[in-house]
């Protein structure tokens, strides 16, 4: 049974937008750096500058890169490299011109995803903007010897804006990490999460741990079914104590399981409705309907025992001896 | 395509053989009510294992042969719902209510009986 997975509108957002980087949010990281209007004044003033050095600065610094073999890996070929390196300029030359506003921002973003999607180790990403910041003070300093102290603000506020740069870079890294992390972990919680478990001939159980939403409620129902089918059971348990809440909508997901397995000739009961959960169900108006509902998984099995025609007797005392043995 | 209808003991079982139209169903219907009839039968299987579609008016028209039969005081099982039958079938709300269901043709004889034995212990003890 294969049915479409859900599609999130993941990709018609910007990555901005997805790392939460809002206006607010970018104009509070240049107030934690002291980045203001005069730095970015500052900054466009080196364009010109900047126009010039570029080309070999960015020579210098891929001289330096290729020395590293463990670098030289993600520069198989020229063509790349000549690309790479285009890309680069235009990155630098960014730096001086002004506007460092969302889109800005955006941009940067997009540079540190490209560059964590081919797992560039994040202390090479780095040391690029060291490269760079030791290179363009010599640039800085030459253009007005005389007055080194309005050379140095000028290299401040090119430091500034380099460290916001860095820390969108970082960013970008972490948000891939953890968006990588929630995946795994879902899909760990999905393959773990739904067991069915052949208990008695006749007979499955089914215990449910954490969420329940459509996507796995959809995932369940299939096991299920596929499992009535294959063990032949007449009657199945579900266990609810691990499933934190009860709305309407996972009370309707449960009310569709109990019909399809029906419909297969099993019966369903349901276990593990707690006190809380059967005052909200009731306060919330929520019905399971015809639905078999016990509190604990203990009654829940004498019940589904019940149902098979079984009864459970106990037909002597626990051997001491055997017991402690065992221990 | 017609549906055979084959009688067992005190029972009838139908088997479908393949997809149907609703001309078909409708017959089977008649037929089955007829031959309930005819051998004074306790119960019916209807085998749905070959069913690889089950739409509103399959569905309508299986609850109401239960209904029929029940009528003439005979019950109904259907067996053999797929599982991807079954789920999309309660997407779709079709829910079958009222009719006994069976996991296949052994099931569903042994859902008779087992419902034959308790009538008849039912009646005994009147």
């Amino acid at each position: 049974m294969s049915l479409p997975p859900t599609h999130f509108p993941e990709k018609f957002l910007t990555l901005a937008e997805m790392m939460n980087i809002s206006e607010q949010e970018l104009e509070r990281r240049k107030q934690f750096l002291q980045f203001g209007p005069e730095d970015e004044e500052r900054l466009r003033k080196l364009a010109p500058v900047a126009e010039n050095y570029a080309e070999a600065m960015i020579e210098s610094f891929y001289e330096h890169v290729l020395s590293f073999s463990e670098l030289k890996a993600f520069f198989p070929d020229a063509a790349l490299l000549a690309r790479v390196k285009a890309r680069q300029k235009d990155y630098f030359l960014r730096l001086t011109q002004g506007n460092y506003d969302l889109d800005y921002a955006e941009q940067r973003l997009k540079i540190g995803a490209i560059h964590e999607r081919i797992d560039l180790p994040i202390k090479y990403y780095l040391s690029m903007y060291n490269f760079y910041l030791r290179e363009v003070w010599r640039y800085i300093f030459e253009i007005d010897p005389e007055h080194p102290d309005e050379s140095m603000a000028t290299f401040f506020s090119l430091m500034k804006l380099t460290f916001l740069d860095i820390s969108l870079a970082i960013d970008t890294y972490i948000d891939a990490r953890e968006r990588t992390i929630k995946a795994l972990q879902q899909e760990a919680i999905q393959e773990l999460s739904t067991p069915v478990l052949p208990f008695r001939e006749g007979m499955l159980l089914l215990p449910i741990i954490g969420q329940i939403d459509s996507q796995r409620a959809r995932q369940l129902t299939e096991h299920l079914l596929v499992a009535i089918r294959a063990y032949r059971a007449k009657v199945i348990v579900i266990d609810i104590t691990g499933v934190a809440t009860v709305d309407s909508r996972v009370a309707n997901h449960l009310v569709q399981t109990v019909d399809a397995a029906r419909l297969m000739g099993a019966k369903v009961v349901i276990s593990g409705i707690s006190p809380e959960i059967a005052l909200t169900m009731v306060t919330l108006g929520i019905d399971l309907g015809p639905v078999d509902t016990v509190g604990d998984l203990r009654t829940g099995i004498e019940h589904a025992n019940r149902l098979q025609g079984y009864r459970v007797v106990k037909i002597a005392e626990p051997d001491e001896d055997e017991h402690r043995e065992n221990a | 395509m017609e549906v055979p209808i084959l009688k067992q003991g005190d029972f009838l079982i139908a088997s479908i053989l393949g997809a149907l139209t609703d001309t078909a169903l409708t017959r089977l219907q008649e037929n089955l009510v007829h031959a309930v009839r005819k051998h004074r039968s306790k119960g019916v299987v209807i085998d749905v294992t070959v069913l690889d579609v089950m739409d509103s008016f399959a569905a309508r028209t299986l609850r109401s042969i239960t209904v029929m039969t029940r009528l003439l005081g005979a019950k109904v099982v259907i067996v053999g719902i797929q599982p991807e039958i079954a789920f999309s079938m309660v997407q779709l709300g079709l829910r079958l209510e009222g009719t006994l269901t069976g996991l296949d043709l052994e099931d569903g004889i042994a859902l008779l009986k087992a419902a034959d034995t308790k009538d008849g212990a039912r009646n005994h003890g009147r």
